[in-house]
Parts: C-alpha cells; structure tokens; sequence
C-alpha cells in the first residue's frame, strides 16, 4: 500500500428474513445513510463507489447496481461492481481500500448488499445445470462432505459443531443488528433435524435481506474525525483452482497463503496472541474449527479444542464472531463485508453490546465459491 | 498532477470473433487466449503478479460462472484475485489503479462470456430497474434508439449521418480479421436496410459475437522486458450516471465528457484531437456520435481516425468489447495492426461503456512513450 | 379502470423469462457420447499426466493442455460423503441418501455421484464403489446413464490412498 488508509464511517441495516418496508434501492440507501453520517460526511466529499454482491439471480436484476446508481449517490463518480461470490463483500472493501492506498482517491463508498427475500435463493444458488446430475440442494450439500473429513481427520467429537451454533446465538444477542437472535443451546442443535450429514439445521446460516456500507478514507480525513478510525494494516484476496489433484478442501491453500500474506503485512507472528478478536466467515458450524486452523490460530486438527475448551467465546482468550457471524446473519453479499465492518467496530470502540474490551487488533475474514475465494484484513486502532 | 506509476500493456490476445462457438465453452475459448499472451510475452504464469477477470452471470447463465475461470488462467498456486461484474475494460483499469500501490507490477486481464447462450436482449433487458423500466420490456435496441432519436432532435442529425458512420466502419473493419463482421457495406446499402427500432436501422446495429480476450499489463521495469514496444498509460478515469432514462438528457453522454477531461488531464493532453487514433465502445452510429460530441472529436474528421478496427459494429463480443478497444490501440500503438495500421500513429484514445444509454463510461489516453519520468 | 387502488402498491411480481441453449463443447461431448457405450473418459495432463473426469481442457493444476483422451474404470473409492435428507429441484430420491465424492482408479480428481444398494449408515470414507449403469438399449449418452454408483464388497482403501484425493 502507498499510503495508510482508514475505516472512518460504518453502517449496516438490521439483518432480517424480509424487509417488506424497503425495495433494493431503499434498503442499499439506508446503509449509505448510516456510514456516511458515521463518517460526518456527505454525498459530495465520496470520490468513488465500489459496490459488490453476489450471485445476480438473487434478485433477478443483472448488474444491480446500474440501476441503484443514483440512490448510492454514484451519479458522475466512477464506480465498480466486485463479484467474488461468497467472499464478495470482504474482497469489495478491499478494492475501496485499494482505491484509497493508490493516493488517487481519498474518500471511497464501499457497499455490498442481498435483498433475496425478493428472488428465489435455492434457485438462484443452484439452478439446474446442463450435463450435470443435481445431486445436492444448497451449499451446504456440497461442503458437508468436507465437513465430515475434518471430523474424521482430526477425531473431532459430535458436540462441536453444535457448540459453536449455540455460541454464535449467544453472541448475537448482543448484536442488535444480528437476524437470528433467539438462543439456541447444544441440545437444541443436536435435536434439530440432520440435513446433509453432519450439518444439522440449527448448523447452517439463515437467509436474510441486508446492507451494510463502509467509508474508506486517507489518513488526512481519518485524523479528521468524527470517529476514531479503523486503520487497515493489511488486506489481501486470493483464489485458486477448484480441480487440482488433491486439493486440501477442509484447509485450503488459499486461504492458508492469503492469511500469511495478511499478517506477515501487518507483523503478525503470532495470531493467536496477537489478535484481539476475528469476525470469520462461518456459514455451517463446522467451519469454526476449519477456520481456526486455516487462519493459524493453531495447530492442524486442534481447531475443535479450542471450541471444546470455550476459548473463542464472548470474553474468552480469542473471541470469533462476537456479532454472531454469518450463522446468525446472512444477506449473502454482504456478509463478507459485515465480517470486515464488524471487525472495525471492535477497533473503533463502537461494538456496542458486543464490544470485546480493550480490542486493538481485529482480523476481518471471508470465503466464497467451492472454498477457493479468500479475502480478509487485518485492522487496528492504531496507525 | 502528480507523478504515477508509468504502466504499460505488454500483451493483448483474443479469439475472433463469431456468433457461435460450437465447439468450446466459454472457459475453453478462454485457456488458448490466456497462453497465448503469455506466450506473446515470452512469460509463463507465475511471472503475473495479479489477476482480474470481467464476466457477467446472466450472460453466462450460471450464477458464480465466472469461478470455473480460475481453472484456465493458472490460478495454482492461488494467486491474488478479483472479478468485476463488468466489462474486462473495467478490469484493467483496477489492475492499473493496484500497480499504482506498488502492490503489483504486473496483471492478467481477462474477458470472457458466451452470448450465444442466452438471449442477450432479455439479459441487458433485466439490466434496467425492476419497478418501472424494464417491466415495459426495453431492449438495447429500442434504448439505444430512444438515445438515438434524442440526439437527432437535438442536433439534426440525420439517417444519412447515420448511414456514413456505419459505412466508415464497415470499411475499415472489411480489414480486420478478427472480426465476425468482415464485409464493407456502403452508406446506401446501409440506408436501404430495414428499420430494427426507428430511428435505427439493422445495418446500423452491432453483431452480437462471442470471444475471449486477455491482456498482460506491466509496470515501468518490468513493461520493458515483456513487451518490444510497450503501450504506455497516460491517463484513465470511469464515471457513471444514474440509469434513468427519463432523468438524463439521453442526447448527451455527461460522464463519457468528464472522464475524458480527467483522462486527458491526467495524460497532459489538451485535446482528445490531439490523439491520433481512437477506438471507441459505441455500438450504434448515434452512440459514436454522441461520444465523439463528449470527447470533443469531430467524426467526420479524418484524423484522429476512429475505430480502424472497425469498432463493434464489425464486432460485439459482450463482456470484451471494451477490452478489445484498447488492445486494438496496444496494436496500433505498438506495430502489430496490421493492414489497419494507422501511420505514424503514436497517442491513441481507448473508451468503453456499460449500461442502458451509455450509463457508464471509461477513457484511456495510451501512447509510445512514458508519460512521466 | 376508474378507481384509484384502495392501497399502495407493495409488491411488484416479475416472472423472469431467460431461455438458455448451453453448448457441452468438444469435450464434455465427447464424454457424455462415451457413456453410451458404458465408458469414461477422461483428459490426460500433457505435462504430469494425471487424468482428469469428466475431462478438463487443461490441468489446473500444471496449467499445461491436456490433449489426450483416456478411458478409466467405472470403479473406485468414496473419499468422503455426505448424507442428504433434503430434496434436491429436479430429482425424485428417496430420503436419505448418500452423495458422495468418488475417485474413480486412476482420476487425479473425484466426481460426485449417488450412492445406492446400501444403508447410508453402512457407508464409509474408504470404501469401495462401481458404478450402475442404465441397461444396454436405455442409455443415450447423457449424465443419467449411470444411475448411481454401489459397493463392490472389496475390502475399503486405506486413509493414505484416498485422503488427498478428496
């Protein structure tokens, strides 16, 4: 990076199934609205807008953000579209804060949005595919395999995956904008029904309707003020080919050299100390323990301990997802951006309820397409 | 303005361009055109620091279409990554603006999509706002001739200024072999063509086609060992409007005309005229018209010449038509156009577009030599 | 038409209408042609020579083309699975069911089939597999002329044979 770049505003709609009060470009607005007064800033002082999303089908409009060009306040200002797929909203905040390091913008709207109450998900995320038996319905169908590899691999025991759910209600009742608030307990999710073994129902993520918006900016603004800022240490997207011959699905490669890269950047060296508290991309329970070893948190096939001792609980030694995550919250776009905002938050001070105390160095994460899209940063209240 | 990093492309291939591919999928028609500008670079894969493809789902009919791409670009070990829901144009221009962080020095661009899939009007139909624009079923055609017929009434153009700019292209395109449409046609022949949507007729309409297209971008020290004559980056700025149609002055393009003044101004260039090729994303004759008005060329003027490649109404490959525009003036720059070669050509202008009515747009101001030292 | 809608218009309902005529390419066609006659082909890596199904124009992994077509056993191993007890758009399985990834003998990588003929309690990663073809007369050359895939009773592959391979 040329120069050092800052979160200075953040702004996200409360997560819900449907939001039957807002069409696409309402909904996108509101969050427009919300960061850019977080930032004390207006329409006029953004220099560009990059916006991404996720599969255009969810919405059945191709190239959304054409249309809600004008309520995003983009009218004679350059803007892109990112799509990563389910990395999309992290990899989108990057593209800003590229923006923002190249010295050639100083103010930069990032958003990234799912309004799929409004288009039909299941269809939309696995349609019917040419020359191909459809064999699995949802996401969950094609990951729950690798799911299972991992328990088998590393011996882990039946009650984690549950563990982690629970926990993730937990946190999200202090998380006013979280979509699934309600609490669960371990037998609850062990008694939910099993959809593709092991995945049980109160292991997978929810589907929601929401926006959340980011203003980017130079240290010049960011000393500004209003708020005390989220400076971006590091941040880096990755991907890799999804048919190479053996590839590691349960811990893949990208995401293992993406968060080299994003700490060796930061000066990281030790994550599991040196990290105050992670929003990852957690969409089925299982990928709590996957993720923890994926990102060097620890050693391979210790992820699931460190769940089973409560260690990455609200208040615990590393906190994950405090926000509740994407299993309690998951507009699919900008999901990966809500893990990046909300890791902001904590280094603003400005986690509310869900604030992990004293939090000074946070890792914003998130994955997409068949575990191949790897996209994060790393953000600290610090300069 | 301050000094940035001198950028270079290096590197520019692609498939001609047909209708219809019978014969590869769309990330087929890819991995040929990805070796092939390595190739030309005298570079295998791992020398890339970045890459960044443009595709759109609804073209491909696949949603996360774009992600078997990966597959045929190298992508092992990962490699840094980023797809725009966009023109491959779009693309290179975020390639740019990260090897001006100095966190890359050099990137693959890639274009790709088949539109012979699908239907390409019902695609760039749900393009449009889903409340009030696109349930009343306008199609590329009828916006742009909606465009088309406000311009006329602006500025009196008429038909026959239509016809000519046609012309003008399909002459120059008859020469350009990876185009799908390679036939001149006179300004008459193209008069007596049916109307498709009044006030356009069909000889005034692109080709919808299908390609693949890849360029190689380098930075300053690394441009030089890639490529024998480098196309140096003057100046680049996108903008947007807001899409509706009935909230712009359709008989204009505002933000072509502002991203050509901040391209300009960047490249240390007075004037688009100044140039001395241009190829420009309009795919009717009133889009290149009402571009040039936004530049501020004049089309009828024999130099600059504009679109020698014969522009996409020889050639409309969606997802790469913008791509292809500043390869043609990569090639035109750098020795290797040809029998379209335009003489003693040295600075050219590279534009691309997106959107109902030329809602977005972007401007490259390229040359032989650096634009900073 | 002569009164104004008593409420405000909330939902506006848009069916979307996009025909799609998707091309297998040379490939994929060559593929699917293949299964008629009861075989599998898949595409050998000019540079490392694994094999890939259903055939891949290049390795992604060696990036080189892979050019050479070769035919591999209908058999090979589960290396890993999951069972599904929900209905998949388009198909009519009883629930649950198994659908697992197999590496067919000699493929660098695994497809993803069906499993049938045994309890989906009785599967294992490591177990053994053959495919079930549509009888002789009924296959046409497309992805539905192998029905699903079910143990062959050799005893299971070791971890270290399948396990990268997932």
């Amino acid at each position: 990076m040329k120069r050092p770049v800052a979160v200075v505003g953040v702004g996200q709609t409360h997560h819900t199934t449907r939001r039957s009060d807002v069409n696409i470009a309402g909904l996108v607005r509101e969050a427009v609205d919300l960061a850019l007064r977080d930032a004390g800033l207006e329409h006029k002082d953004i220099d560009a807008i990059v916006i991404g999303k996720a599969p255009d089908m969810l919405e059945g409009v191709a190239q959304p953000e054409q249309f809600l060009a004008g309520a995003v306040g983009a009218h004679l200002k350059p803007m892109l579209r990112v799509h990563t797929a389910g990395s999309v909203g992290a990899s989108t905040a990057l593209t800003a804060v590229t923006h923002v390091a190249s010295g050639l913008y100083d103010r930069v709207l990032t958003i990234a949005f799912e309004k799929q109450s409004e288009g039909n998900a299941m269809w939309a995320l696995s349609p019917n595919m040419p020359f191909v038996a459809p064999l699995v319905a949802g996401a969950g169908g094609f990951f729950a395999p690798y799911c299972r590899a991992y328990i088998v691999k590393t011996k882990c025991p039946p009650h984690i995956g549950p563990m982690v759910a629970a926990n993730a209600r937990d946190n999200a009742t202090r998380n006013e904008y979280a979509h699934l608030r309600e609490p669960m307990t371990v037998e609850d999710v062990m008694n939910s029904p099993m959809l593709w073994d092991p995945i049980r129902f109160g292991e997978t993520c929810p589907s929601s309707d929401g926006a959340i918006a980011m203003v980017v900016a130079s240290e010049a603004t960011a000393k500004k003020g209003p708020r005390k800022p989220a400076w971006i240490k590091s941040g880096y997207s990755y991907a890799e080919a999804m048919w190479v011959p053996g590839r590691d699905q349960v811990s893949p490669r990208a995401g293992r050299v993406c968060s080299q890269a994003v700490y060796d950047k930061a000066g990281i060296t030790d994550p599991w100390n040196q990290i105050d508290v992670a929003e990852i991309y957690v969409p089925f329970a299982w990928f709590e323990p996957m993720w923890l070893e994926n990102l060097g948190f620890c050693a391979v096939g210790e992820g699931w301990k460190i769940v089973d001792r409560g260690e990455q609980k609200f208040g615990a030694h590393l906190p994950i997802n405090p926000s509740g995550g994407v299993l309690c919250s998951n507009p699919i776009g900008a999901s990966g951006m809500i893990r990046l905002g909300e890791a902001a938050l904590q280094v603003m001070g400005r986690a509310g309820a869900h604030q992990v105390e004293g939090a000074k160095t946070a890792l914003g994460h998130a994955y997409g397409g068949g575990a191949q899209y790897f996209a994060m940063w790393i953000v600290s209240s610090e300069l | 303005m301050s000094t940035l990093r001198n950028v270079a492309i290096v590197g520019f291939a692609q498939l001609p361009v047909v209708a219809r591919d019978e014969h590869r999928i769309s990330t087929e028609m890819l991995y040929p055109v990805v070796r092939q500008a390595l190739a030309d670079c005298g570079v295998e894969r791992d020398a890339i620091d970045y890459q960044i493809g443009g595709s759109v789902d609804y073209m491909d009919g696949r949603p996360f279409g774009f992600v078997s791409a990966l597959d045929v670009m190298g992508s092992w070990p990962p490699r840094q990554d980023l797809h725009l829901e966009m023109d491959a144009a779009f693309c290179a221009y975020y390639a740019w603006l990260r090897m001006q962080t100095g966190d890359c020095d050099t990137a693959l661009v890639v274009g790709h999509g088949k539109t012979s899939e699908g239907d390409p009007d019902r695609v760039l139909n749900l393009q449009l706002d889903p409340y009030y624009q696109a349930p009343i079923g306008l199609d590329p055609t009828s916006s742009c001739a909606l465009q088309a017929s406000a311009y006329m009434a602006r500025t009196g153009a008429t038909d026959a200024d239509f016809a000519a700019i046609a012309a003008r292209n399909r002459a120059a395109g008859a020469r350009n072999p990876d185009n799908q449409v390679r036939s001149a046609a006179s300004a008459a022949e193209l008069q007596k063509t049916p109307w498709a949507v009044e006030p356009l007729r069909k000889g005034y309409l692109p080709p919808v086609g299908e390609s693949a297209t890849c360029m190689i971008l380098a930075a300053e020290g690394k441009a030089e060992k890639l490529c024998d004559r480098p196309v140096w980056i003057h100046g680049t700025d996108h903008r947007t409007e807001m899409q509706t149609l009935g909230a712009r002055d359709l008989s204009r393009s505002a933000s072509a005309k502002l991203a050509a003044e901040k391209a300009l101004a960047m490249a240390g260039l007075p004037r688009a005229s100044d140039a001395d090729v241009v190829e420009l994303y309009a795919t009717t004759p009133a889009e290149e018209l009402i571009v040039c008005e936004a530049l501020g060329l004049d089309a009828k003027a024999a130099r600059p010449v504009i679109n020698p490649s014969g522009g996409p109404l020889c050639a409309h490959p969606i997802m790469s038509t913008g791509l292809v525009r500043m390869g043609e003036i990569f090639r035109q720059l750098s020795g290797r156009a040809g029998d379209r070669a335009v003489a003693n050509a040295r600075r050219g202008i590279a534009h691309a577009m997106q959107g109902h009515c030329l809602q977005q747009n972007l401007v490259w101001v390229l040359g032989t030599e650096r634009r900073w030292s | 038409m002569n009164e104004p809608p008593q409420e405000p218009v909330k939902y506006v309902e848009s069916k979307v209408y996009l025909p799609y005529d998707y091309i297998a390419g040379d490939y994929k066609a060559r593929y699917l042609a293949a299964l008629k006659d009861k075989r599998i082909l898949g595409s050998k890596c000019s540079q490392t020579g694994k094999v890939f199904v259903p055939p891949l124009i290049c390795s992604p992994e060696s990036f080189a083309p892979c050019t050479e077509f070769v035919d591999v056993p209908d058999r090979g191993v589960i290396t890993t699975f999951c069972t599904v007890n929900i209905p998949v758009i388009g198909r009519d399985i009883e629930l649950p069911y198994v659908a697992a990834s197999v590496a067919l003998d000699g493929a660098a990588i695994s497809i993803f089939a069906l499993i049938q003929e045994c309890k989906p309690a009785d599967v294992r990663m490591g177990m053994r597999v053959e495919a079930v073809w549509k009888p002789d007369g009924e296959r046409h050359g497309d992805h539905q002329d192998i029905l699903y895939f079910r143990p062959t009773g050799e005893p299971d592959e070791r971890p270290e044979s399948y396990l990268n391979r997932l």
